[in-house]
């Protein structure tokens, strides 16, 4: 994988989070490091931007309210954006949870474990998305 | 002979007859036939021997005539009045030669001259001596036709007195038989062909109050009162002429007779005679029937048998009692092969009775008509003839059956409730109502309570102290005969150890209803209370489990955005130092939260053990060696109490590892706050179905046991622990299956805890792995 070279260049990262505080937080540290954010509350709504628009990666948190999930979410791009499925970041506030373990057992799509550092997930998402 | 040529020459003078005069040979002949025809008329013999001897005295020209006649060893002297005189003059002559049998003559001497005696003895036909004549004469000689004339009346005198005997023997025998017929007590009637009575007894006449003769002549209907025989015939007893014998039973005016008739065939049709005796048989007939209805009224069986068993007579009751439909049947077949179930029983029966004569209570199983079996009770007797031999049995029989019945039912539930005693799992005593034990089942000393302990004890001394009111109270409440049921009580063990014992008091009850002692069921549920309150536990725990579980995910969102907008604000160049400090102590309080919510977490949430065998000892020398620094540093000695032997346990070895290191910091700290010279023994050994790691310590103990897996339950001075260690200890046990218990050491200082894990059999190892191929 290449990481593109300018910003200009690089599509906006999608961030599928419930938890306000939790998405302007995430928001605030990708944009301090040159991200662009678009930002959705639910997973139908992540799938309906991932449908419109281009990303260049997308940042999950696995645990949300509706009717689709973070897991829902994985498989939908791995059926409908095969060339997303290896820069999807999924975030969990209770990795022990044994469904979260049975996804993350399945595929090597990396989890971030709530509440992590700044630098934690920094640099998950410049290995996976590549620097802007 | 000395009599021949004596001729009587003065006869004449004596001859008292006029007709013999002349003494010719034709008067003598008339004389004869005189003599004939007085004897056709002579009944009386002594009347005709005296008139012989003077006719005879007459004819043969003698001063008088004596017969004297032989009866056996008598002799009786017969002559006429005006020779009785003379009689005492000779009498001891006479008498000594009556019996002399033969023809003689005796000279008496007188004063002036002598006179003869002549004897003629008279032979009977069968020459037999039947008597002597004697005549007095005054010659001594017979002329040959006085001989003549002599031989002639002795054999007149023979055919005489012969007939003569016979004729009254006859009446004599004919008197003789009247007497004894009138002497027979029963009723005696005989009439001829016409109906008419020819004789009856006495009896019969006294019954009627006539005299016998009276009714001679009579007609048999006369009589027709005496019994009701329903015959049709002119005489009340004939039933049936053509029968020679006839007998039956007829009754009238309240007696019962029993007729017998007997019918003689005369040489002529008239001359047959019907003879009817009557018996009175009502005493007989009344004590028989007395004898019948006491005999058939009884409610014992009654029998009479052959020696071999076959039945004579038997009773209703008898027959009643062996299902028979009547007695007949019963005497009818010969039923001992049914009777007796088998046929030894009846041989042993009847060699019994020959040996001893008599049983008394003697059992015997019958077997009835329909083949259901009758227990009796027998009283027999053996009846003997003279030579000893028994020739009948006599028995009585009483059936026992339900008797039988019921004692076997009484055996039957006796035995159960025995078993029932013996084979519960409670202790049962019986007190009586002062509390002193009377009885205690097997299973009071099945858990190790000596009798001697126990009966004649108060039960009371058993509870412990405290509780002792309440027990009192409950038999009090028990003897006034309201029952108690699941008093919990603390009661010493035989082991002198306390249990935890569900006791329920129930009254009993004499035949007056008074309590006269009281059943005590105690059951131990110690082991039941503690296995209730390890689900309850369980149960607390996975609740706590859910909680924390939400709990820790929502505290994670937060918490997220709190340590990453920290570090926001670190990175942020403007913050001033001053503040950057602050931040560092929020970043560092919102570490240490995050640890916590992941321990929660892991308890809450135990990751799948690994199932595989692992050694146990193994892990133990592993985690010592982890902390062996720090325990040798302080002083505290671990000894390893290790069954090398040890099966492998099923589990998660790196979990393991976490919960004994655990346990073992836990005992560090309490030996720590104790200040004593630590001593931990850590013992492994194999349990009926687990393995059991026992970690002593001598440390401070535990100061609530019960609660000590409970989250956030710590006696660590705050910051020492979360308080989640013990809690994630027994998730992770629990997920193994197995179980971890902690108590303080009885006696001394210290606590125990122990951690039972599943045993590494086939089987299991089996299951894990089929389960982690899936």
């Amino acid at each position: 994988m290449s990481a593109p070279k300018t910003s200009k260049a690089l599509p906006p990262i999608l961030l599928i989070e419930d938890e306000p505080s939790v998405s302007a937080f995430v928001r605030a540290a990708l944009e301090r490091r040159g991200y662009k954010v678009v930002q959705a509350k639910t997973g139908a709504d992540g799938i309906r931007e991932l449908s419109a628009g281009q990303y260049v990666g997308v940042i999950s948190d696995i645990r949300m309210p509706g009717e689709l999930n973070g897991a829902d979410v994985h498989h939908w791009i791995q059926e409908n954006r095969p060339e997303l499925c290896r820069r999807i970041i999924l975030i969990s506030g209770d990795t022990a949870n044994s469904e979260t373990q049975s996804l993350l057992s399945k595929s090597t799509t990396p989890c971030i474990a709530k509440p992590f550092r700044v630098q934690e997930l920094i640099s998950t998402v410049e290995i996976t998305f590549g620097k802007p | 002979m000395r009599r021949r040529n004596i001729i009587p020459k003065r006869a004449t003078r004596t001859r008292r007859n006029p007709k013999v005069k002349g003494g010719s040979r034709s008067h003598h002949a008339l004389e004869l036939i005189d003599l004939v025809v007085e004897a056709a008329k002579s009944r009386e013999l002594p009347a005709f021997l005296a008139a012989f001897a003077a006719r005879a005295a007459v004819m043969l020209e003698a001063q008088w005539g004596v017969l004297g006649e032989i009866r056996g060893s008598k002799v009786e002297l017969h002559c006429d009045e005006g020779s009785r005189s003379h009689l005492a003059e000779c009498q001891g002559l006479l008498m000594e030669n009556v019996t002399r049998k033969r023809a003689g003559l005796e000279v008496l001497a007188g004063k002036r001259r002598s006179t003869y005696l002549a004897f003629y003895p008279i032979y009977a036909s069968d020459g037999e001596l039947m008597g002597t004549l004697c005549l007095l004469r005054d010659v001594a000689e017979f002329s040959a036709s006085e001989e003549r004339l002599l031989a002639a009346l002795g054999s007149h005198a023979t055919l005489v007195m012969e007939k003569i005997r016979r004729f009254s023997q006859l009446e004599r025998s004919k008197k003789q038989w009247v007497e004894d017929i009138d002497a027979i007590s029963d009723y005696i009637v005989v009439h001829d062909q016409g109906w008419t009575i020819v004789r009856t007894n006495r009896s019969l006449a006294t019954h009627l109050g006539i005299p016998p003769v009276a009714l001679v002549g009579e007609p048999m209907s006369s009589l027709k009162h005496i019994a009701e025989t329903g015959s049709a015939l002119p005489c009340p007893f004939c039933r049936n002429t053509n029968q020679s014998r006839e007998e039956y039973i007829a009754t009238g005016e309240g007696r019962t007779y029993l007729v017998s008739t007997s019918r003689t065939q005369g040489a002529t049709e008239e001359e047959g005679r019907t003879i009817h005796v009557l018996k009175d048989i009502t005493d007989r007939r009344e004590a028989e029937r007395r004898y019948r209805e006491l005999f058939d009224s009884i409610q014992e069986g009654l029998f009479f048998a052959t020696p071999d068993g076959q039945f004579l007579d038997v009773n209703d009751a008898m027959v009643r009692m062996l299902g028979y439909e009547s007695r007949d049947e019963l005497l009818r077949a010969d039923v001992s092969p049914h009777l007796y179930p088998t046929p030894a029983a009846k041989d042993r029966l009847v060699q019994a009775i020959a040996e001893r004569g008599a049983l008394r209570n003697y059992e015997e199983t019958l077997r009835r008509k329909d083949g259901s079996l009758l227990h009796t009770l027998q009283n027999i007797s053996a009846v003997r003839d003279s030579y000893g031999h028994v020739i009948q049995i006599r028995g009585l029989m009483l059936d026992v059956t339900e008797q039988k019945m019921f004692q076997s039912q009484l055996q039957r539930e006796r035995d159960f409730n025995q078993k029932i005693l013996n084979t519960t799992q409670s202790m049962i005593l019986v007190l009586d109502t002062a509390g002193l034990i009377s009885y205690a089942n097997r299973r009071c000393f099945e858990a190790g309570y000596r009798e001697e302990e126990l009966t004649g004890h108060r039960l009371v001394k058993w509870v412990e102290p405290s509780h002792r009111k309440d027990f009192e109270d409950a038999l009090q409440t028990t003897a006034q005969g309201q029952q108690v049921d699941n008093l919990e009580l603390r009661v010493k063990r035989s082991d002198g150890s306390m249990g935890h014992f569900s006791i329920s008091l129930s009254p009993m009850r004499d035949e007056s209803s008074q309590v006269n002692s009281v059943v005590v069921v105690m059951t131990d549920i110690t082991d039941a209370a503690l296995l209730q309150a390890k689900l309850a536990h369980a149960e607390k725990m996975a609740t706590i489990g859910r909680l924390v579980s939400g709990v820790a995910h929502e505290v994670n969102n937060p918490l997220a955005a709190i340590l990453g907008f920290t570090d926001l604000l670190l990175e942020n160049p403007e913050v001033p130092p001053s503040a950057r400090e602050d931040l560092q102590i929020i970043l560092h309080e919102t570490q240490r939260t995050k640890e916590i919510v992941q321990d929660l977490l892991s308890f809450a949430r135990q990751k799948p053990a690994q199932r595989e065998a692992i050694q146990l000892n193994a892990i133990l020398r592993q985690t010592i060696k982890l902390r062996s620094y720090d325990f040798a540093s302080h002083g505290v000695e671990v000894s390893e109490e290790f069954d090398e032997n040890l099966d492998n346990a099923m589990g998660d070895a790196q979990q393991l590892q976490q919960v004994f290191l655990n346990i073992l910091n836990n005992a560090y700290d309490a030996i720590q706050e104790s200040g004593n010279r630590g001593k931990i023994r850590i013992r492994t050994r194999r349990a009926v179905d687990c393995i059991e790691v026992a970690f002593i310590d001598n440390g401070t103990g535990v100061s609530d046991p019960d609660r000590i897996f409970d989250p956030f339950f710590t006696t660590k001075q705050a910051g020492k622990g979360t308080g989640l260690g013990l809690s994630i200890c027994y998730g992770i046990v629990r997920a193994h299956g197995g179980e971890i218990l902690c108590w303080n050491n009885e006696g001394q200082s210290g606590s125990t805890f122990v951690v039972r894990l599943p045993i590494a059999s086939d089987s299991a190892l089996a299951a894990a792995a089929s389960e982690a191929g899936r």
